[in-house]
């Protein structure tokens, strides 16, 4: 099991464990929250998807990015280093009191492990308190990431982010999320 | 209770025009304005695309009042109020679905996708008297009902004037919406909605403000800028129309826009584009031109924000987008929110459309956030009536023209007024055409 370490982890194994993913995922849960946004783009492989679907009716998520609407979808973590950009820019409004944010993560599985792969699911709660208006709100839903070794670290190769309570208060930035 | 001309002071000869701060917080207004406004009149409720075929149906709310919209067995979209005859209870829950007919989940009333009851539960059992029928036991059908170019409308009063009259020379308007294929314009599967905590006027405006954009979106226009830079692979996805316009710059002398308003409170706010690549339209530009002539398919390509009050807007500039706004409270506003675009667009058009509208749009988005939280600040700031008057309509008001302008000439658009002048212009006075046509509904409010 490997130790949290930047944005990648050493003494890795090339099958993923259960406790190593939680490592993982603990590590970019901490960053979002202590605003360490390097240490959280440093977890992301350059060809990274990161993808919020938005939803087609109560029951159904939307399943393909390219015909049908997402909340956000990127292909490229630099997509996601222009949100950072954004956040940091002293140029948005709605970013400029940074909400307070606490990511819990639990029930996690390792749905498929491979030779330096893997593809691993879990749920989220996402404690926002807006100090700009005095508000708190919960986002909840699941989390999918498929994980992929480079030059002995895990990478994430995609985050699909399944926000179940999608009637949303406001702003959804990528740090609430 | 302030009445219509303690909250407008609206003085046209003398120059001035002013909205007091209780237009928008004052929670007996809000009241005045669900019955006079949104219950009182005309409201968009979707495209006909949502219920396409015979037994679809989709739910929405007119004002507070729960409405379903059915395609019956015999291809006719009809709109009734979602409630049960029997107790009231809503028989159709879901957003969107397909139903030949719906069981009242209460008392298992029964109605057809006509909305005509076929069966009350045990009536011969009931010892109902004779007169029980006198009273019809179908759903009680919209008072006004009625589409145009796939765009559907209703009303919970039976007080409107026709639809077409209503929506005037704005139709056209929609035209060059609808036009962009021969099979008409459709949602892209997927709606976003979300909650801001204001008033649903401050949504209203927006999209007609041209003077907000570069101060509200500098990191929008700063990110296209680095995206441009860098000319990053990655980045090509998130290539925008503001690109190749330079309406919203503030840098132009020329004229680049301007404002139309129609009678019924019904507002363009547009920006002079011309066919570039980056929109997903222009890989249509031969057919438009053939099918529209050069005049229409130019203002397809031009930045337009549309208002069909009090609840529709259409904005075609980032991206597409319909906007349906529901008032939830008098400092509460719920927008739903969809991606439109032509029916048999490319896949990489549409991917392009797609990825163009979630960059912009959406709560998630990089240019809405800081649009609503805005709003926000706003409705907060009007508590504040040492200073009741607001000053934000009267921008233009020394330039104000009446009827068409050169710009409307070329497509045979006949504006009631017409403002067109550089990027700097910005004006506001286009606002106060939703404001007269409020006077106007509200009138009844304090003459009853």
């Amino acid at each position: 099991m490997g130790e949290a370490h930047g944005g990648g982890l050493v003494g890795m194994s090339l099958f993923m464990t259960r406790s190593e993913a939680e490592d993982l995922l603990f590590s970019e849960a901490r960053a979002l929250d202590e605003r360490r946004f390097d240490d959280w783009l440093a977890m992301f492989a350059d060809d990274a998807e990161y993808w919020v679907p938005a939803w087609k009716d109560e029951t159904t998520p939307t399943s393909d990015p390219g015909s049908e609407l997402s909340l956000i979808y990127y292909e490229g973590k630099q997509n996601l280093a222009d949100r950072i950009w954004r956040l940091n820019s002293g140029l948005s409004n709605a970013s400029e009191i940074p909400a307070r944010v606490v990511h819990m993560i639990g029930n996690v599985i390792v749905e498929s492990a491979q030779a330096g792969g893997a593809v691993i699911l879990s749920a989220f709660n996402v404690h926002r308190y807006d100090p700009r208006t005095d508000r708190s709100h919960v986002f909840f839903g699941h989390y999918r990431h498929v994980f992929r070794q480079e030059e002995e670290q895990w990478l994430i190769a995609a985050k699909t982010i399944t926000l179940l309570n999608d009637c949303i208060p406001t702003v959804a930035d990528v740090y609430m999320l | 209770m302030a009445s219509p001309h303690e909250l407008i002071d609206d003085r046209r000869e003398e120059g001035v025009f002013r909205i007091h701060r209780g237009m928008f917080d004052d929670p007996h207004i809000f009241e005045l304005e669900m019955r006079h406004i949104f219950e009182g009149g005309w409201v968009f409720l979707g495209l006909e695309c949502q219920a396409a075929n015979a037994h679809d149906y989709f739910t929405v709310n007119i004002g507070r009042v729960p409405a379903l919209i059915q395609r019956g067995g015999d291809g006719v979209l009809r709109g009734f109020v979602n409630s049960c005859p029997h107790k009231g209870a809503r028989i159709a829950h879901a957003a969107c679905g397909h139903a030949r007919q719906f069981v009242c989940p209460y008392h298992s009333w029964t109605f057809d996708s006509a909305g005509r009851n076929k069966g009350i539960k045990w009536k011969q059992g009931g010892c109902y008297t004779p007169g029980f029928d006198n009273d019809s036991h179908d759903l009680a059908p919209l008072p006004a009902f009625g589409s145009y170019r796939g765009f559907v409308f209703g009303s919970v009063s039976a007080d409107v004037p026709p639809l077409a009259e209503w929506l005037g020379e704005a139709a056209k308007l929609l035209d060059l919406v609808a036009d962009q294929s021969d099979e008409g314009v459709e949602l892209v599967p997927g709606s976003v909605t979300f909650t801001y905590e204001g008033n649903w006027k401050l949504q209203l405006e927006n999209c007609s403000d041209n003077y907000h954009f570069t101060s509200a979106h500098p990191s929008y226009i700063r990110l296209l800028e680095r995206r441009k830079a860098a000319e990053d692979a990655a980045s090509n996805n998130f290539t925008s129309a503001m690109q190749s316009q330079r309406h919203w710059s503030g840098e132009d002398d020329e004229i680049v826009g301007g404002t139309f308003s129609f009678p019924h409170g019904h507002v363009l706010n547009f920006g002079v584009g011309s066919p570039t690549p980056v929109s997903p339209i222009y890989e249509r530009l031969d057919w438009l031109t053939e099918k529209v002539g050069e005049a229409h398919r130019d203002w397809m390509f031009n930045m337009r924000n549309l208002t069909i009050f009090p609840n529709l807007q259409v904005a075609e500039n980032a991206a597409s987008q319909l906007r349906v706004i529901e008032p939830l409270g008098v400092n509460r506003t719920r927008m739903r929110t969809w991606c439109i675009g032509p029916k048999g667009e490319s896949a990489a058009a549409r991917r392009q459309r797609i990825r163009q509208y979630e960059d912009f749009y959406n709560p998630s988005g990089m240019a809405t956030p800081d649009d609503t939280v805005a709003y926000e600040d706003c409705q907060r700031g009007f508590a504040g009536k040492v200073m009741p008057w607001l000053q934000g309509y009267q921008r233009g008001m020394a330039t104000r023209g009446e009827g068409a302008s050169p710009l409307a000439d070329r497509i045979g658009l006949k504006p009631a007024w017409s403002i067109e002048g550089n990027s700097r212009l910005c004006d506001e006075t286009v606002y106060q055409s939703y404001y007269r046509e409020w006077a106007r509904r509200m009138a009844g409010a304090w003459s009853a």
